[in-house]
């Protein structure tokens, strides 16, 4: 029995920049024999979504390993290499791990909430999966409102954290979810501003439509070849490392002060649920921060998705490069670095996109150099550390 | 003043070194340092002392041990248990028939090496003595505890090898006095 | 497909009984921070009917506003609140039977409202469809003046924030 080509698949040019769509529309056609067209419908969009809920949890896996074995390396360390091959099998004996581990309720806990707060935590972060450009085609739900989606989404991370943090019944908890939600919604503003030039230059709020103004020549014209595209991106990139509570910016579970923070009195597989969701946003906004500055899923030779996976493993890693350098931020240093340099400055992006999308040439270039220089300069002057005149007291005699 | 973001531009310049030395270069130029254990191991120093074991001399009935009890009577954590093996007609044959260890018990004090005056208990290089549990699982008997001149002199030479001259030494002297006078004064007058 | 929109339609009803019930956990539940949960529950509920109603924009927005920003306030409120986070407070007092008289007087005027206004329903303006770059001509060209008004309100808070945050004057000595 030999298998035909249907023939809504002619249509498609079967290449390996189209691999994943040509699975899928070949996939839907095989159905489309058997099963009526509701039907189709439905396991169109059952389709894309398990491959998302089996994407996440599986890149959650390995972005654990990876970054045990960036961070080893960098300590001079080997990371894991104990369970298969480079420890490839790893998350797999950890994940057994969690599951098969005791699941410890506090006495006095709210005990519907702490169980929720997990699970509510993680809807969000796979939510976001559905407006990531994986690749051309790729876009499990192409929304005209799609970067909107995503800011809405991602702002509601905070409300498990809180439901966790206030369940726990435990002071260390407490504080980390209101150290979190106080971080969030501050770098929650940059970060939304930090996005306003895109859409400025795309002219829309899709993912997907992004992505395609980014194309020009070889299609390389990404947004970070811009000054305001440097900037913004910047600006973005340290957002969503404070977003998802990642060191420099992991006050929220400062192990030396709080203990673990918010997901102090997890165990077993519900604080593995809480590491699920924040890798799983670490890697969400390395892949929005690639859509909207790095050009997404453009790039010259390669697969589109071959592109776009590229960029984002090189985000993740340089966040978790971030991670095996900078200590700690201090709480008043944090909010300060939020509130007092990174809103000015996308402000002045913002400014300086608009003048931009009116010139745009070389000499455009030096005066956006300009304009960045010196408010960079000024901000840094207002921003300088506030060090109190030393008193001597003297000795009377 | 310096350019703003310098410094953290120059800490992941750091950490990026590592990471990339990391790869290829020796421990004490910035690479790895793990001795990764059960597969790579560390040599033990010379003098590195874990757990008294018993030297026999070429085959294992040839055991230095007379079974005094000297150490067993020294021995702070009273780990050491001896028993004298009796010949064929009830004497004592100056041999151990049992000589038991707990390590569970022992702590590495080095009393028993000190006090023999046989030379035939020394402190080893064991240090993977793990049992499965804890009342007779670290209890070494006299099979366990034999171990080889030649094994003695590979992990100790120094102290193994000064040991070997001080008995032969003695051995000499004893071959010499047993003898009868006259070779011992024909080799006298020979030096003479 | 009337299977899919046969679905979709009792989804939806599914979809409001669960806000309802929702809604009314936010004024019976007897723990504060139960009430702002359910608050925010009912507020994504709302968020899913804009979207099932094609109103993507909308939908995000009330998700961004009022989960991300007013219920977020709320619990700060009340995490902040000393000792009331964890009481159980009564949600009524002596004065519910004259707040159901108002609460009837309310309801009554709007359902005549309703009832009376003149429901446009055309078979054109279910086709409409409104996009977010419409929306943003509408606030930059036709509304800009309520618009701009609207964002001196902000500023005003921003004002006034400044204010109650601002160090008490030392007191002059005598």
């Amino acid at each position: 029995m030999t298998i035909t080509i249907p023939p809504t698949i002619r249509g498609i040019e079967f290449s390996a920049d189209m691999l994943f769509v040509t699975a899928k529309a070949w996939i839907l056609t095989l159905l489309g024999r058997f099963l009526p067209d509701w039907l189709i419908v439905l396991a169109s969009i059952t389709i894309s979504g398990v491959v998302i809920l089996c994407l996440g949890p599986l890149i959650m896996m390995y972005l654990t390993l990876l970054e045990r074995k960036l961070i080893g390396r960098i300590q001079n360390r080997y990371g894991p290499n104990r369970v298969g091959k480079w420890g490839l099998l790893q998350p797999i004996a950890d994940g057994i791990k969690m599951f098969t581990k005791e699941d410890i309720v506090p006495a006095k806990a709210d005990k519907v909430v702490h169980l929720l707060a997990p699970i509510a935590i993680v809807v969000p972060a796979l939510m976001i999966f559905l407006v990531v450009p994986f690749g051309e085609r790729m876009t499990a739900v192409n929304l005209n409102i799609g970067l909107l989606y995503f800011i809405a989404v991602s702002s509601i991370t905070i409300l498990p954290i809180f439901m966790g943090s206030w369940a726990s019944r435990n002071k260390y908890s407490l504080l980390g979810g209101m150290r979190t939600a106080a971080q969030m919604i501050s770098y929650e503003i940059p970060m939304t501003l930090a996005v306003v030039p895109v859409i400025m230059m795309s002219q829309s709020l899709s993912t997907n439509t992004i992505v395609l103004t980014q194309e020009g020549s070889y299609d390389m014209n990404w947004f970070i070849f811009t000054p305001w595209g440097i900037v913004g991106f910047v600006i973005f990139f340290l957002c969503a490392t404070a977003e998802c509570n990642r060191p420099p910016f992991d006050l929220p579970e400062a192990e030396s002060e709080l203990v673990a923070g918010f997901h102090t009195e997890y165990s077993g597989m519900k604080f593995a649920l809480f590491y699920m969701a924040e890798y799983m946003n670490a890697f969400t906004l390395c892949g929005i921060a690639v859509t909207l500055f790095l050009g997404g899923w453009q790039g010259p030779f390669f697969p589109s998705w071959l592109w776009f996976s590229g960029k984002t493993f090189v985000l993740i890693c340089v966040m978790i490069w971030f991670r095996g350098t900078f200590p700690r931020f201090r709480v008043d240093h944090l909010m300060g670095f939020a509130w007092k340099f990174l809103l000015p400055l996308t402000l002045i992006n913002i400014l300086l996109t608009a003048l931009w999308q009116f010139t745009s040439n070389l000499a455009a270039w030096l005066w956006s150099i300009l304009i960045l220089g010196v408010s960079l300069w000024t901000l840094v002057k207002l921003n300088r550390t506030f060090v109190p005149e030393k008193r001597h007291y003297l000795l009377e005699s | 003043m310096t350019l703003f973001g310098w410094g953290v531009l120059k800490g992941m310049g750091v950490t990026f070194k590592n990471f990339l030395t990391s790869y290829f270069r020796k421990p004490d130029e910035g690479g790895i340092f793990t001795v990764q254990y059960p597969e790579e191991r560390e040599g033990t120093a010379e003098n590195y002392r874990n757990f008294p074991f018993l030297v026999y001399d070429g085959a294992p009935e040839k055991i230095r041990c007379v079974a005094c009890g000297i150490c067993e009577r020294e021995c702070p954590p009273k780990c050491i248990h001896i028993e004298m093996e009796l010949d064929a007609a009830g004497k004592p044959a100056r041999k151990p028939a049992v000589f038991d260890i707990d390590y569970g018990l022992c702590m590495n004090c080095g009393m028993c090496e000190e006090v023999c005056p046989f030379d035939s208990i020394f402190m080893d290089h064991a240090f993977e003595v793990a049992a499965p549990e804890r009342q007779i699982g670290l209890v070494r008997h006299k099979k366990e505890l034999l171990k080889s001149n030649e094994y003695f002199r590979e992990i100790r030479p120094a102290l193994a090898s000064a040991i070997d001259q001080k008995r032969k030494a003695v051995e000499e002297k004893k071959k010499a006095a047993a003898q009868p006078a006259s070779s011992q004064s024909s080799g006298g007058t020979g030096s003479l | 497909m009337p299977i899919l929109e046969i679905a979709a339609k009792y989804t939806t009803y599914a979809v409001m009984a669960v806000i309802l019930v929702f809604a009314l956990g936010v004024v019976t539940l007897r723990n504060l921070f139960h009430c702002a949960l359910c608050l925010a529950a009912a507020l994504i509920g709302t968020a899913v009917l804009y979207v099932v109603l094609q109103a993507e924009y909308l939908a995000a927005i009330q998700i961004l506003l009022y989960v991300g920003a007013v219920v977020t306030l709320v619990i700060f409120a009340i995490m902040l609140t000393e000792h009331l986070a964890g009481k159980t407070v009564r949600q009524n007092n002596s004065q519910s039977l004259p707040a159901i008289a108002g609460l009837l007087g309310f309801v009554s005027l709007l359902t005549a409202l309703i009832l009376k206004t003149p429901w446009p329903v055309t078979p054109t303006a279910l086709q409409a469809k409104v996009l977010v770059m419409g929306l943003g001509k509408a606030l930059m060209g036709d509304y800009v003046f309520p618009f701009e008004v609207i964002s001196i309100v902000l500023i005003a808070a921003l004002i006034g924030t400044v204010v109650i945050a601002k160090k008490d004057q030392p007191e002059e000595k005598a």
